[in-house]
């Protein structure tokens, strides 16, 4: 794959960066794929596969909504403890059932993405400050709600983890749907539009009429109710809800997919299907090197390398 | 036409902003505060109270044979009565070992009715630091810490000698010198328990396997001495095991379970599990489930001694639990209390842990944390 992509560069740059920048990120996802089928014992089973979408479901979700909140120009560092207050949720409600406990949850996901929003879109704070502030309260108030893991023995819950539909595992089918859903407001629906247009220019937007802080208010609600349901999933998966490690430092694992997904930082353009492939590229990164048990510093590393290689590419584009 | 926007942004956003903000933590406090109702009452056994059979033993042969008098540190006796007692926690009290240790620490002054007030740096070494020196101006005569780390202390120790403020410290270890420093270091000894788990892993295996490492967290002493012991000791008695794979799940169960899960698929014959702390080993036992492996089928040692992987144990799941006893209060209180007396305290206190297996964990569990 590299073997096309490199004569390319040389040849015409100008046609070659662009051209990166839009199919990037499958070329890297194809190339670990062949990598781990010529290399990896025991890759190519339906077992490993499965392991692999289950275990990318919470970046994934989580880098939906972020793909969102960066298309207009913003960012959400809070995801992460969104997601430990849904998971304390979990814990305290579960007493009226599993129903009520996801939706309890997913009410206070949509309370701390209205709160950022309201502070973003209306009284005008960076996105950056207001979601710290988020993060860091979000991620207190969770262990202030749930000091401790508690382990969840709720049948409803643990299916919801473990049990699958037609061979595929019910997480997988929730970020499935949940994929659809994003793909299908970013490219058809007029909200869809809004986001990308008060990404591209926020002040064009207003001259123009558009609702923009109701669209941005809505774009934080949404990447917190997304976050939530990361949140449930995960403590799902995990059996427990754990405040106080789940969702550590997954706000940067949900940036990278975006980025190395190919919507810029800046905003004014978002790219769902790159989103997906960016996280489903870093997740196949971290199993493959620790399939070969190389020690989890060189995970490190080459998640830099990535990083570095896509803004590098995207440094390009600004440049033109 | 429309209302001008720069004239909008001076007005109704305002409002707005406030009533969205305020709605939404109002709805968050409420969540937060009202009408929870959990799946059932935690399991007990929390509340730090130290039956004889819970409490730490020492460990007879360990140790450097060094000791410390109140003489030889040069600080006057006293009667731990009188004394105000500060104690440093590392870090948040969200895991067993951590809630069981302060809660030993606070019965045991309790018990003895002496005055006791505590910190906890949240895993922020700045902040311990910072916390041990607030200890000293609220008055406190006496410490106990729990260092996060055991070098860049110096700050503390020179103001704790120029107050002539003796310090204990439990679990770790801080770099410096002994009874001049601090008066006695009370912890296990964590190469020892990863041997142990490496004799247990032998037995589980009959001296023949593959067995994976599951790692603590990176750059942590306790992850470090743990698999030094683990692999010396395998490396010794069962050349028939060979460790294939080391990866880590940084202490959580989370960890655990996401590195099992890459682990049965790359090796599907892998025979036995060395987590290096229960919470990894629960981990890898929900993997286990997942993958539809029966109890068993992979051998997992674990080292902490928390009640839930002791009753993992019962449940066939896990081999044996290597315990790293928390329960520091009566022994930490003993040494001051002696060294104020002007008696020999040791520099260094080694506790035996306990060991759980298949044939005492039904009536042992109860000493599990």
């Amino acid at each position: 794959m590299t073997a096309i992509g490199m004569p390319a560069v040389r040849v015409d740059r100008t046609r070659a960066v662009p051209w990166l920048q839009e199919y990037g990120v499958y070329i890297g996802v194809a190339a670990l794929l062949v990598f781990n089928l010529v290399f990896t014992p025991h890759f190519l089973s339906l077992e490993n596969f499965r392991t692999q979408a289950v275990q990318v479901t919470p970046v994934l979700i989580l880098s939906l909504g972020m793909a969102l909140v960066i298309a207009t120009g913003g960012i959400d560092l809070s995801v992460g403890s969104v997601m430990a207050l849904s998971a304390a949720m979990i814990s305290l409600y579960l007493g009226y059932g599993p129903v009520v406990a996801v939706l309890v949850a997913l009410v206070a996901g949509a309370a701390a993405g209205a709160v950022n929003g309201a502070l973003v879109a209306f009284a005008g704070v960076q996105a950056i400050v207001a979601t710290l502030a988020m993060m860091i309260g979000g991620r207190g108030l969770s262990l202030v709600l749930l000091p401790q893991l508690d382990g969840i023995r709720n049948p409803g819950i643990r299916e919801l983890g473990a049990g699958e539909a037609l061979g595929v595992p019910y997480l997988v089918w929730i970020s499935a749907v949940l994929v659809a859903v994003v793909v299908f407001v970013v490219r058809r629906t007029v909200f869809g539009r809004r986001i990308v247009a008060i990404g591209g220019n926020r002040r064009a937007g207003e001259l123009s009429g558009l609702p923009v802080r109701r669209t941005l208010l809505v774009v934080y609600v949404l990447c917190g109710l997304l976050a939530a349901v990361a949140g449930v999933l995960a403590t799902a998966r995990l059996q427990a809800s754990d405040p106080n490690s789940i969702g550590r430092l997954i706000e940067l694992s949900a940036i990278t997919a975006v980025v190395v997904g190919g919507t810029p930082l800046q905003g004014g353009r978002v790219r769902i299907a790159g989103t997906v492939a960016g996280a489903v590229l870093m997740q196949l990164l971290v199993s493959t090197l620790i399939k070969h048990d190389l020690p989890p510093s060189w995970t490190q590393i080459a998640q830099t390398a990535v990083i570095i290689a896509a803004v590098y590419v995207a440094r390009e584009r600004g440049r033109k | 036409m429309a209302i001008d926007p720069s004239d909008r942004a001076e007005r109704a956003p305002r409002r707005t902003a406030t009533v969205l903000t305020a709605a939404g933590c109002t709805a968050l406090a409420l969540l937060a505060a009202s009408c929870a109702r959990g799946e059932d009452e935690a399991a007990g056994g929390q509340d730090g109270g130290d039956t004889a059979a819970q409490a730490q033993v020492l460990e007879d042969a360990a140790g450097s044979g060094e000791t410390c008098s109140a003489e030889q540190a040069g600080i006057e006796e006293f009667d731990l009565a009188d004394m105000k007692v500060g104690f440093s926690q590392s870090e948040a009290e969200s895991n067993p070992f951590r809630i069981t240790e302060t809660a030993s620490i606070e019965k045991e002054a309790e018990k003895r009715g002496v005055e006791l007030i505590t910190s906890n740096a949240q895993s922020d070494f700045a902040q311990q630091i910072s916390d041990v020196q607030d200890l000293m101006s609220q008055g406190a005569e006496l410490l106990i810490i729990a260092p996060l780390n055991s070098d860049g202390w110096e700050p503390v120790l020179a103001e704790a000698e120029r107050k002539q403020v003796p310090i204990v410290t439990i679990d770790r270890q801080i770099n410096g010198d002994a009874c001049g420093d601090y008066v006695t270091f009370i912890g296990s000894d964590f190469v020892e328990q990863g041997r142990r788990a490496a004799d247990q892993m032998t037995e589980a295996l009959g001296g023949k396997g593959e067995v994976a490492i599951l790692l603590g967290a990176a750059g942590n002493n306790v992850t470090t001495e743990r698999t030094k012991g683990f692999k010396e000791r395998i490396e010794e008695n069962a050349p028939g095991i060979e460790i294939v794979f080391e990866q880590t799940g940084e202490f959580t169960r989370e960890g655990g379970q996401s590195v099992t899960e890459q682990l049965i698929q790359s090796n599907p014959d892998i025979d036995g599990v060395y987590a290096e702390n229960d919470e990894m080993g629960i981990g890898a036992v929900t993997a286990l489930r997942g993958a539809g492996k029966e109890p068993g089928e992979v051998e997992i040692v674990t080292v902490d001694g928390t009640e839930e992987a002791v009753q993992l144990i019962l449940d066939g799941w896990v081999h044996g639990v290597v315990e790293s006893n928390p329960r520091f209060g009566p022994l930490a209180f003993d040494a001051h209390e002696s060294f104020g007396k002007g008696e020999e305290v040791p520099v260094e206190l080694i506790i035996s842990d306990r060991e759980y297996d298949a044939d005492n964990a039904e009536e042992e569990r109860s000493n599990a944390y």
